[in-house]
């Protein structure tokens, strides 16, 4: 049903993305000329977390400068980083101040030439991957951990599901929601680069692309278990200011089950399925 | 050598690295043969030489190799058709 849609149709979001910028006073202006280049070549840009180095408010709004008034709308999730001075509510509101769409659980949605861009973004946990991955289990402390990141993966589920009527729909997380991007980081570490829940989530709500950041020495390309293409778009990763994707604008099939069934696979497989 | 305590004293590296003065956690530290080997990408020049500078003192003694690189941040030339 989708696949000769697509082919006739044509419209295509660009998005820009990017991650794990970590800028701090002394990098000031470093990313803004290439961003002054934005609304040439992008309808959106995604900002994938780890915004700055300490998570310091000075930090937050030296990243608030980079992007402020750039001509295309920004939409953000927060990263570990970002969490770390304890100020993540202040560095979301330099970032709103600035015209930042945050997203923590929640969602947006974009109107763009030839449809409706809706994006779901939280900052997502870790915790590991299917088979290897930390459990629900003993001590108050792992339970915790372990709820950090399914409270996450709720949130994440709950967005995207609110996003079901847009043409096109994007999961934008910090940490990874499959193993595939993490290649070249050390395997012992996945289970603190992210978590299969989040995987789950984008495929039982349904996605057209899933973007995140965190894994330095990952890689740019994988997919989730469900067939959602899934970028890694750290910038050390993507080397570059940005990453740009051109996404078809057109509806996504209803997941079978979705929004009642989050642990059944996302879209239906297709005609055009990618590889 | 004794490699015992340089294990502990690169593993303490690692933690310096990613505390708060730095909070640097894309640079992989390894041993290779008698050196440690320091590689990744980092968002500054200015941040390499932090870097270099703190594997100088903390890892005084061990011979140090570093492959840092300085992260582009040209904007791309092609986007990617997800077709």
């Amino acid at each position: 049903m989708t696949a000769p849609e697509r082919q006739e149709d044509g419209a295509v979001v660009r998005v820009a993305a990017v991650g794990d910028i970590h800028l701090s006073p002394d990098c000031r202006g470093l990313l803004r000329p290439s961003f002054e280049t934005l609304p040439l070549c992008a309808d959106v840009l995604l900002l994938a977390g780890d915004l700055t180095r300490h998570g310091t408010v000075p930090e937050a709004e030296v990243v608030a400068d980079e992007v402020r008034d750039l001509g295309v709308p920004v939409v953000a999730v927060l990263g570990n980083h970002d969490y770390h001075s304890d100020r993540e509510a202040d560095i979301a509101r330099v970032l709103t101040d600035a015209g930042v769409s945050v997203l923590e659980g929640d969602r947006t949605v974009l109107p763009v030439d030839g449809g409706r861009l809706g994006i779901a973004g939280t900052k997502g946990f870790c915790g590991g991957f299917a088979g290897r991955s930390a459990g629900e289990f003993g001590e108050r402390e792992m339970k915790d951990f372990v709820r950090t990141t399914r409270r996450a993966a709720e949130g994440l589920h709950e967005a995207l599901s609110d996003l079901a009527d847009c043409e096109a729909r994007i999961a934008l997380t910090h940490f990874s929601p499959v193993p595939d991007t993490l290649a070249g980081e050390p395997v012992e570490i996945y289970p603190f680069l992210g978590s299969y829940l989040l995987a789950e989530a984008i495929d039982g709500a349904g996605a057209d692309l899933a973007v995140h950041g965190h894994a330095h020495l990952g890689t740019e390309h994988g997919m989730t278990a469900g067939g959602v293409r899934v970028r890694n778009v750290a910038q050390p990763v993507i080397g570059k200011a940005f990453a740009l994707y051109h996404l078809p604008l057109t509806r996504t099939p209803e997941p079978s089950g979705a929004g009642n069934a989050p642990g059944r696979a996302g879209r239906p497989p297709a005609a055009d399925a990618p590889m | 050598m004794d490699s015992g305590e340089n294990e502990y004293r690169i593993a303490r590296f690692r933690e310096r690295l990613a505390r708060d003065d730095t909070a640097e956690l894309g640079v992989r530290v390894e041993t290779r043969g008698g050196a440690v080997l320091l590689t990744g990408t980092v968002p500054t020049a200015g941040e390499r030489e932090e870097i270099l500078r703190l594997a100088e003192t903390e890892l005084a003694g061990l011979l140090v190799r570093a492959d840092l690189t300085v992260a582009c941040i040209d904007p791309p030339e092609r986007p990617e058709e997800l077709l």
